[in-house]
């Protein structure tokens, strides 16, 4: 009796200890790739004059790595003194092949973005030109005003749910926009 | 590489082997009988149908119509012998038996008397010499439709670390998450623990005690048990005919929720010793409320079920259990940010940038998570004392967690990960002599980490699969009826292979193995019946997780970057402790010290390093490495009864904690904080029963040991905060109803706590209370006191 006992308990032993191999996959085999599909890897920032056809400057900053790694590559032009000028600012995805242009998405979700800018010490001042469908700014297509010569920080913040309504933000002003921070990129601005 | 499986196979081999030996080598005369009368110490009325029961054997007897019982068929040794009367306060007493005895127990039914006859000892043959509190079924109903974390921190020494009022994970002694092992129903329970917002998944309505051991216990428990464990007992199930069975339901105000869950459980007609139990159980909160705003976006629904059914014969029992639990839980919205600016903004504020009016929609980020565990156990009884033990335990934790994102892809999680684990115990329980008797167990534990294709998002934590065995032999040596030493050591081996895109997108499959020991001795002594003390010193170890291995890029929940370094070693620690149980002045104060000192080599942490610019702005960059620390604290419990029902109490805890290669205060270690309460309790007011009225005040002081240039904003003022209960039962023919109010933060006190990750953004829950019902109807009540 003893030894069938014990036997039964051996057998059961042996179950419980075989029955812990996994049946599913196996968790190493290599899983497709992920594409990252929403991240913002280039900001462009494209100044030209309506009056002039040829005057293009672009602004571009570029961090293929996304977080972390290397910091992002930003050129810069010197802009021109006195002038107005048209003012696009468009995002990109190039970390997929081939480049995806996210500036779509934004426009999309109009009313849950905005894009703020700064000029720190350079005399320049930037005027929205487009509207959310309540009529509230985004700041894809923009009016920049340049003064006199001088030189600052051109910054540049893509707000993800904003409070639009919140004091001073639709004139972009970004102190009490709230929301998240999907870009926030600094371009030397040099105006002579 | 070190193959896990063979090895297993061999010393499970080896094991079964021995237990086969050491039937045959039972010679000793077990024919010794205790027997004896269950008295009433009141009016010395014997006291039918009292439960004598045995811990150690797993045997025991009722009581006859007379009072008298008798348990034949015993080998000589010490013994703790558990008596419990419904209406009673269980006595436990150690009986050492060398011939037979006759014995009579006395039990009180008054519960301001009985602390004078209380022998303060609860079952030595676990954890002995280690520092360990229990939170009993009383106590846990208390805080019915709270989460595990919020429960076990009436402890002292055990706080919560928390991410705002949805997720807290439990903090013994200062440490948290992967160094807190949980036992779910005797299951090493797996899930996320790596994240700090990641709470533990199980439902606190199926526990009926939970038990928490202060020290580092790697040799019984395996690895991660560094700061401690936490174990929660399931309710044994009946063994007799009859079905019963209890409701409980709880309203909350804060949040303006509250739960539900239901029990039956019964034995089979004709079948002896089997026994089953159902159990089902709901909660739902809305948006919490500080005292000032409402916390939006922090709702929760859980939802779990369980079902089991065991057989308990002489041979030993046998069970199947399986429960689910789910569970989705809104993240503060404010607390989502994209950058350090943003973390700036919020902390220069002082006000949550995002709050909505009150609701119950729970919207991105948000989680979800399931979690299921299934547990066959069978114990088997090799002869009177000697015991082999069959644990299988199957557990899958299902992931998702969701964040605004562009595109129409908040519907998508951004994080979808499936946890499998199988883990495996072979217990032998055996009996060298009445001066040596432990524990000779294996384990095994076998896991694969899935991320779910499909996120849109290079995954936080790779793809891995994990298999560890150890093996542990835990022995006790009883001296006298006032001494108990105990020592034990562990192997064990873990290998881990990790499937990776590494950051060029080339798919790499790194493998760790780490071979670890634990070794503990402690004992426990009976300086008197009114004074005990215990000591303790162990070792327990980590291996490191693979999150910190292979973190690479933004962690969100923080706006950090977050860099593993794949060369890091186990952590290991060696921890010591001194509890000391007394009571004093005739049972009028009782008091409770622990001391404790641990060491630990290669603690990882996160260690700043320097700021890093992306596309997205700055954010502070933080790397794992291993430093040795150490922590030392108090913990203090003092109970006196001022007069009659009115006992005043007090628990105090601190901890210490040091960075030694750095030289720094360890981050995020929890502020020494007091407790004073004044309980009233009356045996009868009316028709109500076992009224018990108390008001607690807690004071928590500001954290000043910190760290250096680390943290981006101060650690909050101290605060004070009220709370008041009331529970009461009232008996309704053979059920009963119990009854009980609670309040926390009962002044509304605006305040944020230094071991709250969301202490950047958002004030702490205000003014809340909860009301409760707890029904129990039909056989198979469990006593209460």
């Amino acid at each position: 009796m003893q030894q069938l006992q014990n036997t039964l308990v051996l057998a059961l032993a042996i179950l419980l200890i075989s029955s812990c191999k996994p049946k599913d996959e196996d968790p190493i085999a290599p899983p497709p790739p992920t594409n990252e599909e929403e991240v913002i890897t280039s900001v462009t920032v494209t100044f030209s004059d309506p009056e002039i056809m040829d005057d293009v400057f672009v602004f571009k900053s570029q961090d293929l790595d996304g977080d972390g790694g290397n910091p992002p590559v930003v050129t810069t032009v010197p802009l021109p003194a006195g002038r107005a000028l048209n003012m696009l600012v468009t995002f990109q995805n190039e970390s997929s092949t081939p480049a995806v242009d996210v500036t779509g998405e934004i426009e999309g979700e109009a009313s849950a973005h905005q894009v703020f800018f700064s000029t720190g010490d350079a005399d320049m001042s930037i005027l929205y030109g487009d509207q959310d469908g309540d009529g509230l700014p985004l700041g894809l297509v923009n009016v920049a005003i340049t003064g006199a010569a001088s030189s600052g920080t051109l910054t540049l913040t893509l707000r993800h749910d904003p409070d639009k309504n919140g004091p001073g933000v639709a004139n972009g002003d970004i102190t009490s926009a709230g929301g998240v921070t999907d870009v926030e990129v600094f371009f030397p601005l040099v105006i002579e | 590489m070190l193959s896990v499986g063979p090895v297993l196979k061999y010393v499970l081999t080896l094991l079964i082997l021995g237990s086969v030996v050491a039937v045959h080598a039972q010679g000793s005369p077990c024919d010794l009988m205790i027997s004896g009368e269950v008295i009433d110490d009141h009016d010395r009325t014997p006291l039918s149908f009292a439960e004598i029961f045995m811990p150690e054997l797993e045997r025991g007897t009722i009581s006859d119509e007379q009072g008298r019982f008798s348990l034949p068929g015993l080998c000589p040794g010490s013994y703790l012998f558990r008596v419990t009367h419904l209406g009673c306060e269980p006595v436990e007493r150690r009986i050492v038996l060398n011939k037979d005895l006759v014995v009579d127990f006395r039990l009180e039914h008054h519960h301001e008397e009985l602390r004078e006859l209380e022998v303060i000892r609860s079952r030595p043959d676990e954890n002995v010499g280690q520092a360990h509190s229990e939170v009993d079924a009383a106590e846990l109903e208390t805080h019915t439709g709270r989460s595990l974390a919020e429960v076990i921190s009436n402890i002292s020494g055990v706080t919560v670390l928390s991410s705002g009022p949805t997720i807290g994970k439990p903090v013994i002694h200062g440490l948290s998450g992967n160094r807190v092992l949980i036992l779910n129903q005797g299951i090493r329970q797996e899930d996320q623990q790596w994240g700090t917002d990641h709470a533990p998944n199980l439902d606190p309505f199926t526990s009926d005690r939970i038990t928490i051991v202060k020290g580092a216990a790697s040799v019984q428990y395996g690895a991660d048990a560094i700061g401690g464990v936490v174990i929660t007992e399931p309710v044994e199930l009946p063994r007799g005919p009859g079905v019963g069975g209890e409701i409980r339901t709880v309203g909350i105000l804060n949040g303006r929720g509250g739960g539900a869950s239901g029990m039956l459980h019964g034995g089979v007609g004709g079948l002896r010793g089997v026994g089953w139990r159902i159990q089902g159980s709901a909660r739902q909160l809305g948006d919490a409320a500080s005292p000032d705003y409402i916390l939006s976006n922090t709702g929760l629904r859980e939802a779990g079920g369980s079902a089991s059914v065991g057989v308990n014969r002489h041979w030993g029992s046998a069970s199947l259990y399986y429960s689910w639990f789910g569970r989705e839980l809104g993240v503060v919205r404010a607390a989502h940010i994209g950058n350090l600016t943003d973390l700036q903004n919020a902390i220069s504020s002082g006000v949550p940038w995002y709050v909505a009016p009150f609701g119950y929609q729970i919207e991105p980020p948000r989680q979800a998570v399931q979690h299921h565990l299934f547990k066959a156990e069978t114990r088997y009884r090799i002869s009177d004392r000697n015991m082999l033990l069959l644990t299988y335990g199957y557990q899958a934790d299902d992931r998702q967690e969701y964040d605004n994102r562009r595109g129409g892809r908040s519907e998508r999680p951004s994080l979808d990960l499936f946890l499998v684990s199988h883990t495996a115990d072979v217990v032998l329980n055996h009996w060298l002599g009445p001066h040596v008797h432990g524990k000779l167990g294996v384990s095994g534990v076998e896991q694969a980490n899935f991320n779910i294709p499909g996120t849109g998002i290079r995954p936080l934590i790779p793809n891995y699969a994990e298999r560890s065995g150890g093996i542990f032999l835990l022995e006790h040596f009883p001296f006298g009826e006032r001494l108990e030493l105990e020592a034990g050591a562990r192997l064990e081996a873990t290998e881990l292979r990790v499937g990776r895109y590494d950051q060029n997108n080339v798919f790499v499959t790194p493998e760790h193995d780490f071979v670890n020991h634990a070794l503990s001795v402690g004992g426990n002594w009976s300086l008197r019946d009114s004074l005990f003390l215990r000591a303790n010193i162990s070792s327990a170890f980590r291996p490191p997780h693979v999150s910190e291995l292979y973190s690479e890029g933004l962690h969100h929940g923080s706006a950090a970057i977050e860099l593993g370094d794949d060369a890091l070693p186990s952590e290991r620690s060696m921890k010591a402790t001194l509890d000391l149980d007394g009571n004093w002045c005739k049972g009028r104060l009782r008091t409770a010290i622990t001391l404790y000192h641990d060491r630990i080599a290669d603690f990882i942490m996160l260690r700043p390093d320097g700021v890093q610019l992306t596309i997205r702005g700055a954010f502070p960059v933080f790397r794992y490495v291993a430093t040795e620390v150490r922590l030392q604290g108090v913990d203090l419990m003092a109970e006196y009864r001022i007069s009659g029902p009115l006992s005043w109490r007090v628990r105090y805890s601190m901890v210490r904690g040091r960075d030694l290669s750095a030289n720094e205060w360890l981050f995020q270690l929890p502020s020494d904080r007091l407790e004073n309460s004044l309980v009233l309790a009356r045996e009868r007011i009316g028709v109500w029963r076992k009224l018990e009225f108390s008001i607690t005040s807690q004071v928590v002081a500001r954290q000043v040991r910190i760290p250096l240039d680390l943290d981006f904003m101060d650690p909050p003022p101290g605060y004070h905060l009220l709370g008041a209960s009331i529970t009461m039962a009232l008996p309704l023919g053979n059920n009963e109803l119990r009854i009980g109010i609670s309040g926390t933060n009962l002044l509304d006190q605006a305040y944020r706590d230094y071991m709250d990750r969301f202490r950047y953004y958002i004030d702490a829950r205000g003014m809340d209370l909860s009301l409760w019902v707890r029904y129990a109807f039909g056989a198979h009540r469990t006593p209460r006191n």
